[in-house]
């Protein structure tokens, strides 16, 4: 048996929060996918496999979401009542915008080639440190209860992850399949 | 809070008191094995020779007789165009991109097949790339048979994990033409990691690098306490040993001087490649023979034509780490799974990019039946399962047509399935009120550049102005990587859907008449709505006529009147009947009759325009 729970938090034994023990998401989904993954039930009937399918794709979700930490912070919002897919102008510091337009302007202007590599991975790594500042400040401000500060740190988040996607976009260019 | 409930496993699906014959089928691109449980060990089975592979090569004989394996391949010189070599590459793909690619230069095709299903033609006739495999699974079912001397129940049968959802789908339809029920398609790297996984207990981040004959698979999985977790999965469905082969082969060609190489030479040539390149696996220098001429190849010099081929599959590692988000660092082993990689250069990049010798304890060629014999014990109840569980991905993208030919990704790549998505769809025309989901697979962000996986619209959308309707798209991916698509409008409950995969419940023949009966269903809406649209052309022509007869009756001759009379007696009995084409043609013959009326009518109505006008500018001159 298994009981879908209020929120993914509690569905994996984990407290609400943005900082999260990995680990433990990580055993938990594992223990409860053992129980309620379709091959569980191979010789089973077709009701019955379907119920673990739908269970199955239901814990898959619930893991992703907790997993990523874009997707767990907007979750979290989401569980406070904020609705983050309205995104106003006002939500957004024109210094933060202007600071991505440029760095995708680099990311353009880099040479369609290998010997973009290098510039490649320091992006991302120079990206990939500021995430991590934003996500410290992100938990910060939810702790506080300050949701408006959640809110912004949230749109960044969004823009350095979309960032990297980006990257890695202009690396698919380079070396398509 | 709702509650659902299910029951606790480890009950009836993995307590049995009889055992069932399960195998694993490695369905590979130069090579199959199949493996089953002997003695409580699972292990490959060879033929009666000794030979645990078998070439995964069909001989259609001028005498009928079908011949699998050695046999087969020992005809390609002889009988090029009847030998079906390296077939999986051909599985769920289209006419073009069969002949495009050149491996398939040596084969005529069927001309009476659809180019989205292309047939070879061979002496026994037309033979389409899963009937072919299918027979490569027979051969492999009666050697189980011979060897065990019981019939496989069930079998799981490995796919790369970047096989799409077409080449899946073929994988599955070739196993029931074969009469082999499929417990499940399993993920070649996955395999392998099982087959190391149970020997080793190994914990940790894996990485399975699986380079067959045709195909390329690199896959990152997590093993703790059993649970493998498939991370991230990549590579190119288009890659492999034979690609070095063709390498060897181009050069030998130029070596010779020859611009191109006839196809009847190309087998033979082929083999002289293969042989060259295996012997560089052990040697530093290999030898060809050629029209009398001896050619010598060195190591160095094969690594430098393969330069290209090997970078290739060092930036598919690369990618998959990416989208796990790891380093090399994080890895704590490696596996290389495939006869390809017993090429010392393929070794040495691997080692040198991973910063660790990678593992290759178990037999390269072996370990993936094994694997998926284990798995094949454990879903037919054979093995207790207490914690062993496969999590794996959806290896590309899924998503939808929307305007502008875009694809909207519903199921991203490397997400864990089974899986469930929706997302929100609107018209874009007032008053739409059906609309066509086109599904397609792929990275890309242009239609055309995916593959296309399903078509099938929803009808019976209310009108309303554009963007108000709201259309829920439901992607379903079950554990097998099997796509169904759900599509439901929220207002009225109208409801359409199509099972791009053939699955549980439901089986291939099913599938098959679904997927058939949508398209004639499009086929005849289509035929619907030209049949309504002729017919609204024809009454309002009709309807201006008897409007312009009535005003202005005295601008028409006798005869003229009755021709037009007669043109519109034979349109209404047109429009009675169901042929739009008749519809038009005799809407044309109306007009064709009324056009001087008409255009009389025409010099009256703007003489008329004029005179007003005329009048209009007299009396603002006066003003």
């Amino acid at each position: 048996m298994l009981s879908i729970a209020d929120n993914y938090f509690s569905q994996f034994e984990l407290p609400v929060g943005y900082e999260i023990d990995l680990d433990r998401l990580n055993r938990q989904f594992r223990q409860l996918q053992v129980i309620v993954h379709p091959d569980r039930y191979a010789a089973a009937g077709d009701e019955q496999r379907l119920r673990a399918i739908k269970l199955s794709s239901y814990l898959n979700e619930a893991y992703e979401t907790l997993k990523s930490p874009l997707r767990r912070a907007g979750y979290l919002l989401r569980l406070q009542g904020v609705d983050v897919d309205q995104v106003e102008q006002s939500d957004l510091d024109p210094e933060l915008l202007f600071e991505q337009m440029r760095l995708r302007e680099t990311l353009a202007e880099l040479p369609r080639d290998e010997s973009a590599l290098e510039q490649l991975d320091d992006l991302r790594r120079s990206a990939g440190s500021r995430l991590a500042r934003r996500r410290e400040e992100f938990a910060g401000s939810l702790a506080l209860d300050n949701l408006e500060q959640a809110r912004k740190l949230f749109h960044e988040l969004q823009f350095l992850t979309k960032f990297q996607v980006e990257i890695a976009k202009v690396e698919d260019a380079i070396f398509p399949d | 809070m709702s509650l659902l409930q299910i029951s606790e496993p480890g009950g009836s699906p993995t307590r049995r008191t009889a055992r069932k014959r399960a195998a694993g089928i490695d369905l590979g691109t130069t090579n199959s094995l199949i493996a089953t449980s002997i003695g409580g060990e699972v292990r490959t089975l060879a033929d009666a020779g000794g030979a645990h592979l078998l070439p995964s090569v069909v001989h259609y004989g001028v005498d009928g007789v079908i011949g699998v394996g050695a046999a087969a391949k020992e005809q390609a010189a002889a009988d090029p165009a009847n030998v079906i070599a390296s077939v999986k590459r051909a599985l769920g793909k289209g006419f073009d991109e069969l002949t495009g690619s050149g491996d398939y230069r040596q084969y005529r095709f069927d001309p009476a097949r659809d180019t989205h299903a292309p047939a070879f033609l061979t002496a026994a006739g037309a033979r389409d790339p899963a009937e072919v495999s299918a027979d490569i699974l027979r051969a492999l079912a009666r050697r189980a048979e011979d060897r065990i001397g019981e019939a496989i129940e069930g079998a799981v049968i490995t796919v790369p994990a970047y096989f799409n959802d077409a080449q899946r789908q073929q994988t599955r339809y070739a196993a029931s033409l074969a009469d082999i029920k499929v417990l499940r398609l399993l993920n070649e790297p996955t395999a392998a990691a099982v087959a190391y996984g149970l020997d080793s207990k190994d914990h940790g981040n894996i990485i399975v690098f699986d380079l067959g004959g045709g195909t390329f698979d690199v896959s990152l999985l997590s093993l703790q306490k059993g649970v493998f977790e498939v991370l991230a999965t990549g590579g190119d469905t288009a890659l492999g040993g034979d690609d070095f082969d063709r390498l060897v082969a181009d050069w030998l060609a130029r070596q010779c001087g020859m611009e191109e190489i006839a196809p009847q030479d190309y087998p033979t040539m082929l083999r002289a490649a293969n042989r060259a390149r295996e012997t560089l696996s052990v040697a530093t220098q290999a030898e060809l023979i050629w029209g009398g001429s001896r050619f010598s190849l060195s190591a160095a010099e094969f690594a430098k034509l393969a330069a290209t081929l090997v970078r290739r599959t060092i930036l598919a590692c690369r990618r998959v780490l990416r989208d796990a988000g790891m380093e090399t660092g994080d890895i704590d082993n490696v596996l290389l799974v495939g006869g390809a990689t017993r090429m010392p250069l393929i070794r040495r990049a691997v080692a040198e990019y991973f910063g660790r010798n990678p593992l290759q304890d178990i037999d390269p060629d072996r370990v993936v039946a094994i694997g998926a014999g284990i798995q094949a014990e454990v879903l037919a109840g054979n093995q207790p399962a207490d914690d062993f569980l496969l999590l794996d991905v959806n290896p590309l993208s899924l998503g939808i047509e929307t305007m502008g030919e875009l694809v909207e990704k519903i199921i991203h790549r490397n997400t864990a399935i089974p899986v469930s998505k929706s997302q929100e769809f609107t018209t874009y025309k007032d008053g739409q009120t059906a609309m066509a989901l086109h599904v397609v697979q792929g990275e890309r962000e242009l239609v055309s550049e995916c593959r296309s996986l399903a078509r099938f619209s929803l009808q019976g959308i209310p009108p309303m102005v554009a963007g108000a309707a709201k259309v829920k798209v439901t992607f379903q991916v079950d554990a097998d990587g099997l796509l169904s698509v759900f599509a439901e409008e929220a207002s009225t409950g109208r409801k359409a859907e199509v099972l791009v995969k053939p699955s549980f419940g439901l089986d291939l023949d099913q599938v098959e008449k679904m997927l058939k009966e949508s398209h004639d269903h499009a086929r005849s809406d289509m035929a619907a709505r030209a049949l309504r649209e002729a017919r609204l052309e024809a009454t309002r022509l009709m309807d201006a006529i008897d409007g312009a007869i009535g005003e202005d009756a005295e601008l028409l001759e006798v005869d003229e009147h009755a021709a037009i009379d007669r043109a519109m007696d034979d349109l209404r009995k047109a429009m009675a009947g169901e042929s739009a084409a008749l519809i038009e043609e005799r809407t044309e013959q109306l007009n064709n009759v009324s056009k001087d009326f008409a255009a009389r009518r025409m010099n009256m109505t703007v003489g008329a325009a004029l005179r007003g006008e005329s009048i209009d500018a007299m009396e603002s001159q006066s003003d």
